[in-house]
């Protein structure tokens, strides 16, 4: 029994999360060869990555020069948050994996969520715990409404979540960002120049920053650290979340079973939209206190990368959102090598590419390990 | 308002070859049974290498160039998706991201940030007789390609209702192990269809770069990807439903267009994210009026393993 | 696994030849060998003399070797004459040609006498049309020789009629027809010639005119590890005892005396082994007496997967302490039936009852709240979650209940408990309650979902083609564990379209035609002729055509 035991605990996760690592590995050093190869030195390459590194982790260097903390604080700042948003939006996909589904509308979720949490932090007048709460809660509840629709979609009129959470973005983007918050939303003008995005949020909304002014650190890491750990004992130890895997992994043999399905589902995709609302809510709270013109980056479009390369498992979210948080936080320093900033999501889309090709991992592994290739399975669940 | 209509139209016109071009790709693709939704990323390789192509040889060569780019990336598609039975949509999105910081990626290595150099844009034909004629001097005036978008899905669907390949690709979408008994190769009728389908989205994002416009700009495509997967699934995966389809699409875009500059009056009114919404709420509501109808080929997604018949 | 053991088979021209051969004899292997669809580890195919290695279907085709596999391999949704010519398409000027298509199937049909619609689609016909469609397939693609797996297992006696009607033509026009085939009465009558096959090798060349039904059974049980006979589950295992899942009959005694896996064809009735059996049976569940309804079923009607009618008016009642079996032919509403009993399929009118509580469109909890356990037909889809470990699966059904669970959260130390318990009673390989489920052979599957389903204690035991798929020492062990659940005193309820199977365990047989009840037979009275003549329902009483 223990040695089932050991197995289980031990040697399964790590199995389960090398075709991930080498897959990372294996990017980075693609990546690698792509600057040696536009910028013809081996050694600008070197200094990039070394750069992104510092960017993303600290800068060692520059502290072992006399720096003071900030050479460690400001990158780590800029890598929680956004590890973070990672890390949420990474959790959404998840959950919906977990019953089958493919969340592609993370980013509308987010979006809305965005704007719940800018509107009620602006307009609500609260003390500073309860503010923050109502704000995060209020996200939440908007982003899990806006995933229902999908889900409803799904279950009662059989259209395919990819196709309707593509259409709701652009739904999201249309109604967000060209009408609310340039019209009815939009800041008032102060003084000559124009603000673009909404009123600012009040302090009491703000989400407090932890290592003093000069890093951006705050409290959203925290937020998103503790929902990957709840997301993960909801899936792994209750069994709600054993009966959202097996709606996902078998949902014929589910309904045999007597599980609720469609309430799974619904539930399951609730909590996806969820996450999906606080990763705008923590973006507006913690670090831009308003809802800006655009949102930016597609941060719903990288919650499906991180999720995979963090192979559905809510803490191999967490693990993997934080690497990616880091090399996007340092990728800006890379530009003083002439490397774009968004290089690391090119090493983010590489990996994700290797991760897809999971049989192909399996296989090679398997050779080493002498044991029959694990059988092929598609890593994504599918209702 | 004759006027209206006919810039209407003519704008419908210009914008919608890319849209039909990658629609007929995703068509192609998961007739053979095997998922696209690396439309998106194919259209962006597409309209990267025609552009810069175009720089260098002639325009028309670099929609070549675009295309052999959309069926490189969709090569790699079928690659993962054929011989090591990768989830395909999972390889789809994740070509999608590297298309999306590899285009970012390269162009600001080359150029700028916003978008490379003009280029010289497609010729646009000027049907003789037909520019004088009030209303139908719209369709005068577009490239090679807005008319073969008008050609091809007729062309297309006569291919894969009337001929023994396409009877074939129908057949691997449905019940690959029943064509595989009949001594067709599984596999290599799909690998066709993707790299197919990638020659298709690389056309549309050509068109996009030297037709619509005349040079590759960094947002391209913009998830017109993603409106030609819907546009397939609007058409319920036939050539002539996803052209029409993405041409309601194109329209829709063009009178969002046409409504803002021809009568600001109405965008007081009516709040232009309104307008923008429509294509897409339409989608919706469409796809949903048609329900469960299932439509899709049967194997659809399911990667074909010979030994589990 | 070895399949086949230096099998050696003549083929001659012109004949038709029956392979038989008991589940797992080799009978479907050997022809995929001839069919290219395996290759053998040694030995060859000599086509006329001539030594041949057939890599691919494709080179069996060349070569004139058609096959009609058991599971159709036609496209649902296209045509009949085009999933006839698909792969070798009529064309002109590069073109499909669907008239030449049309005109070919017409063609062959005619000259056949089958009755097929060239442009109708397969997914409309009926199952006997597409195993025509199958054969004029072959045909189209030249073949002289064509093997048939299994061509009777799906098909109404009438249909199964036709279908040799159109054998006797074939070998007429100079075609080879080989018929892969267990149901000995069948081969008797339309073989020239019959190879029997065991354990991988073929031990009998025999004449249909100089052999019996009872000699080909004889020759193909020999020696072979045996199923328990049911006379000595009868006897051994006190009612409500754990029964080990490893057959009994292990431990150095003489295999028990088998039953014939094919009750003969004698025009005298029910075989001597079986009459045995049957006396001590009903002496043996006549105790249980007087039994109280655990399952009534009244006036159930319900619509299948396409709309239409597939119960119409079905009354049926399950008592506690015996075996009751559907019999039918595929399709006429027995799965229906079963998924309506497990909570699966709406239905329309009529009303069921278990345990005299009132049901009204149950959902599977609330079913499996008043005592049903399930073994479903389809395993991978609807027993199992494959990818899921097998103490994971173990809990499926009551994973909210203790051991499984404390209020919301699992309890892994229970879980991991009750499934090693279940895995060593059952004798479950491997025995890891780690090891996910689809690395388990579909036996050991389906050890897991009996031991889960009856460690529930049900009320109420609805088992879906339970053996399907199973070696025979596993369906021995399968039909032991119905036994024991039924002397234990659930109502066991068992849908199977093998008869065989049926007459072997059931107390009592319901008899479904077309979505109704055609007949109910007790033990005492089941004779396999009237149970096939109710089979075919009010067809049978027409059909005056042979």
């Amino acid at each position: 029994m223990t040695d089932v035991t050991l197995r289980a605990r031990l040697v399964r996760p790590f199995q389960t999360a090398l075709p991930s690592v080498l897959s990372v590995a294996l990017a980075l050093a693609v990546c690698f060869l792509a600057i040696v190869a536009s910028q013809g030195s081996l050694w600008v390459a070197a200094r990039a990555y070394a750069e992104m590194a510092w960017g993303g982790f600290g800068d060692l260097p520059k502290l072992f020069a006399g720096a003071d903390a900030s050479a460690l604080t400001r990158p780590w700042g800029e890598t929680a948050s956004k590890t973070a948003l990672l890390t949420l939006t990474g959790l959404s996909v998840a959950v919906a994996f977990s019953v089958g589904l493919f969340n592609i509308g993370a980013q509308g979720q987010m979006m809305v969520g965005a704007l719940s949490a800018a509107v009620l932090g602006g307009k609500l007048a609260l003390p500073w715990p309860l503010h923050v709460a109502v704000c995060l809660a209020g996200a939440a509840l908007a982003g899990a409404a806006y995933a229902e629709i999908a889900a409803a979609l799904k279950l009662e009129r059989g259209v395919h979540e990819v196709i309707s959470t593509i259409m709701l973005n652009w739904i999201a983007v249309s109604l967000v960002e060209n009408w609310l918050v340039v019209g009815p939303l939009r800041a008032q003008a102060s003084g000559d120049n124009s603000i673009s995005g909404t009123d600012e949020i009040l302090a009491s909304a703000q989400l407090p920053r932890l290592l003093g002014e000069t890093s951006r650190l705050h409290a959203g890491i925290l937020v998103a650290a503790a929902l990957a750990v709840a997301v993960w004992y909801w899936l792994a130890r209750t069994r709600y979340g054993f009966e959202s895997r097996a709606v996902g992994l078998g949902p014929e043999a589910a309904r045999a079973a007597g599980i609720p399905v469609a309430a799974r589902v619904y539930q399951a995709m609730a909590l996806s939209g969820a996450l999906a609302g606080v990763a705008g809510a923590v973006l507006v709270m913690g670090t831009e206190h308003k809802f800006p013109a655009t949102l930016g980056a597609p941060y719903g479009f990288d919650g499906i990368a991180i999720s995979l390369i963090g192979q559905n498992h809510p803490l191999g979210v967490l693990a993997s959102a934080a690497l990616f948080g880091a090399l996007r936080a340092g990728g800006t320093r890379m530009q003083l090598l002439g490397v774009h900033k968004s290089f690391p999501e090119l090493i983010q889309g590489l990996a994700l590419l290797f991760v897809a090709a999971r049989l192909v991992w399996e296989t090679l592994l398997s050779r080493f390990r002498r044991e029959p290739a694990a059988s092929a399975t598609v890593e994504v669940p599918r209702a | 308002m004759l006027s209206v209509l006919e810039a209407l139209v003519f704008s419908t016109l210009d914008y919608a070859p890319a849209l039909v071009f990658a629609a007929l790709g995703a068509v192609l693709s998961e007739r053979s049974g095997v998922v696209n939704v690396g439309v998106e990323g194919m259209m962006r390789a597409g309209a990267f290498a025609a552009a810069v192509a175009s720089l260098a040889v002639p325009t028309p060569l670099g929609v070549v160039c675009g295309m052999a780019a959309g069926a490189a990336l969709a090569a790699v598609h079928g690659y993962l998706c054929i011989r090591w039975r990768s989830d395909q949509v999972v390889s789809g999105m994740a070509l999608n991201l590297v298309a999306l910081a590899g285009g970012t990626f390269l162009l600001e290595a080359l150029w700028s940030p916003t978008g490379t150099p003009p280029i010289e844009q497609l010729h646009r034909w000027v049907l003789p007789g037909l520019d004088q004629v009030p209303l139908l001097r719209a369709l005068s005036g577009h490239s090679s390609l807005t008319y073969l978008a008008a050609v091809l899905p007729f062309l297309f669907h006569f291919a894969l209702f009337r001929t023994p390949v396409g009877l074939r690709v129908r057949a691997v979408g449905e019940k690959p192990a029943a064509a595989a008994t009949l001594g067709l190769s599984v596999p290599a009728l799909r690998y066709g269809c993707v790299v197919g389908s990638g020659l298709l989205a690389g056309l549309g994002g050509a068109a996009l770069s030297t037709s619509t416009l005349d040079r590759f700009e960094h947002h391209m495509p913009a998830g017109l990807g993603f409106m030609a997967v819907a546009a397939m699934v609007f058409g319920r995966w036939t050539p002539l439903g996803a052209f029409g389809a993405a041409a309601f699409f194109a329209l829709g875009n063009a009178l969002r267009i046409g409504l803002a500059s021809s009568a600001p009056g109405l965008v007081e009114v009516i709040p232009q994210g309104f307008l923008l919404t429509l294509p897409y709420a339409l989608t919706l509501l469409v796809l949903a009026a048609q329900g469960k109808k299932g439509a899709a080929p049967a194997a659809l997604g399911t990667p074909y393993q010979p030994e589990a018949r | 696994m070895q399949a086949l053991d230096d099998a050696s088979l003549e083929i001659r021209d012109g004949e038709r030849l029956a392979v038989v051969g008991e589940n797992g004899a080799g009978k479907t292997s050997l022809m995929n060998v001839l069919y290219g669809l395996y290759q053998p580890d040694r030995g060859e195919v000599r086509i006329g003399g001539e030594a041949v290695r057939l890599k691919s279907p494709k080179e069996a085709l060349a070569r004139g070797i058609g096959m009609v596999h058991q599971h159709f391999m036609l496209v649902p949704s296209l045509t009949v004459a085009e999933n006839v010519v698909l792969g070798k398409e009529p064309a002109r000027h590069g073109l499909f040609d669907l008239r030449a298509a049309n005109e070919h199937v017409l063609a062959t049909c005619r000259r056949f006498g089958f009755a097929l619609d060239p442009e109708a689609p397969v997914e409309s016909l009926s199952v006997g049309s597409q195993q025509k469609v199958e054969i004029v397939k072959a045909l189209h693609r030249g073949a002289r020789t064509l093997i048939l797996d299994e061509p009777t297992a799906v098909l109404t006696p009438q249909e199964a009629d036709e279908l040799f009607a159109v054998a006797r033509q074939l070998t007429a026009a100079g075609h080879t027809v080989i018929f892969i085939s267990h149901k000995l009465k069948e081969v008797l009558a339309i073989a020239t010639r019959i190879a029997v096959m065991r354990r991988g090798a073929v031990v009998a060349d025999v004449a249909p005119g100089a052999t019996s039904v009872k000699e080909l059974a004889e020759l193909m049980v020999r020696a072979s590890p045996t199923p328990l006979s049911p006379s000595r589950v009868e006897r051994e295992p006190p009612p409500g005892a754990q029964l080990p899942f490893s057959p009994s009959g292990a431990g150095g005694e003489p295999p028990p005396a088998t039953r014939p896996p094919f009750s003969p064809s004698g025009v005298e009735g029910p075989s001597t082994s079986l009459r045995h059996a049957r006396g001590e049976r009903s002496s043996g569940s006549d105790q249980v007496e007087p039994r109280t309804p655990v399952l009534e079923v009244t006036d159930l009607t319900a619509r299948g997967s396409r709309g239409r009618p597939a119960l119409q008016g079905v009354s049926l009642t399950v008592a506690a302490g015996e075996i009751v079996g559907l019999a039918g032919v595929d399709g006429n509403g027995q799965r229906e039936l079963a998924e309506v009993l497990t909570g699966l399929r709406p239905y329309d009118a009529g009303t069921f009852s278990l345990g005299g509580t009132v049901l009204c469109n149950p959902s599977p909890a609330a079913l499996r709240q008043l005592g049903l356990a399930h073994v479903p037909e389809d395993r991978l889809k609807r027993a199992v979650v494959g990818p899921m470990s097998v103490e994971e699966n173990v809990t499926l059904g009551r994973q909210h209940l203790p051991p499984f669970a404390r209020g919301a959260r699992i309890d892994f130390a229970g879980r991991r408990e009750r499934a090693a318990r279940l895995i060593a009673d059952y004798d479950v390989r491997p025995p890891d309650p780690t090891a996910r489920m689809v690395e388990l052979s579909g036996g050991n599957q389906q050890k897991v979902v009996v031991a889960r389903e009856l460690d529930a204690t049900p009320r109420l035991l609805v088992a879906v083609q339970p053996t399907r798929g199973l070696d025979v020492q596993a369906v021995a062990q399968v039909h032991a564990r119905l036994r024991a659940e039924r002397n234990r005193g659930c109502a066991v309820l068992v849908v199977s379209l093998d008869l065989d199977e049926l007459l072997a365990v059931c107390d009592r047989l319901y008899v479904f035609f077309e979505g109704r009840v055609a007949g109910e037979i007790a033990r005492a009275r089941f004779d396999e002729r009237f149970i096939g003549r109710l089979m075919l329902g009010a067809r049978a009483e027409t059909d005056t055509r042979d």
